[in-house]
């Protein structure tokens, strides 16, 4: 099982101020504002640690089918550029890539190298942005299982979590896009 | 405040968050904030701190974990008047 999030940086710039009065207090806890106020970039930071709960989110969702907004009850706990999400009794482990374009975190259960597939989407119309993600999924699970691609179905459940059906079999996984960037992974 | 009246206020709230203007013209009371509007996640916030300060309320976490659509939203908000 795994969980991804993408932020495209610029986007994140151009359309969230995370500098507005109460923001990071209804997002974050007393220890990751720590981190925000201690860090070099604390545009960065927020980005980062936003990506880590984002991606938590979706594998806790994928382990219990749900559906909530509550960014602050997964907290971050993060040495380099690993990182451990907590979430009740429920904890992950999440790996982040930091470029001066995007972000990207992937959560897992094992502690294992980031697998996300990056895509950009620039100049691609913004409706088609999912079906071009689902299309490199579907594509990539048809290479690593030689099957012919038409064997592949995306599906969302009802609270909109994402899986691959293939003869009865069906395959957890995770896309994300943000901005101009997306980003899957198996 | 009739519903009308609080629909009318949170379209004035959403919009500059909107994503798929078409879903936000046939706005209802089932229409989801995300799936339909195309809202980013990282703005939802941005639409509870907007709601706070309309309706000089304060939301909670509790509050702000159902406020996927825009039922949640007017439902939280008239319970949050009325306390």
């Amino acid at each position: 099982m795994v969980g991804n999030d993408i932020v495209d940086l610029e986007e994140a710039n151009r359309t969230s101020n995370w500098e507005r009065p109460r923001y990071l207090e209804k997002l974050f806890t007393s220890k990751e504002l720590q981190f925000i106020r201690d860090c070099e970039n604390p545009f960065l930071m927020v980005w980062r640690l936003w990506s880590m709960k984002e991606a938590a989110y979706k594998l806790y969702t994928q382990q219990n089918p749900s559906r909530f907004y509550n960014p602050k009850g997964f907290e971050c706990d993060i040495s380099n550029l690993n990182g451990i999400v907590k979430f009740k009794d429920f904890e992950c482990n999440v790996k982040t890539q930091i470029t001066s374009r995007y972000i990207i975190s992937e959560a897992r259960f094992i502690d294992s190298e980031m697998t996300s597939k990056i895509i950009e989407l620039k100049g691609k119309l913004r409706k088609s942005h999912s079906d071009i993600l689902k299309e490199a999924l579907l594509i990539q699970l048809s290479k690593l299982h030689q099957l012919s691609k038409e064997n592949f179905k995306f599906q969302k459940s009802e609270f909109g979590i994402p899986t691959v059906l293939c003869n009865s079999v069906k395959t957890n996984v995770s896309i994300s896009h943000h901005g101009c960037f997306g980003a899957y992974a198996i | 405040m009739t519903n009308d009246e609080l629909i009318t206020k949170l379209k004035a709230i959403i919009a500059p968050y909107v994503q798929d203007e078409k879903a936000f013209e046939n706005l209802t009371e089932d229409t989801d904030f995300i799936n339909d509007l195309k809202v980013n996640s990282a703005n939802l916030v941005d639409i509870i701190l907007d709601i706070e300060d309309e309706f000089s309320i304060r939301l909670e976490n509790e509050d702000m974990e159902k406020m996927l659509d825009v039922k949640a939203a007017m439902l939280i908000i008239n319970t949050k008047l009325e306390a």
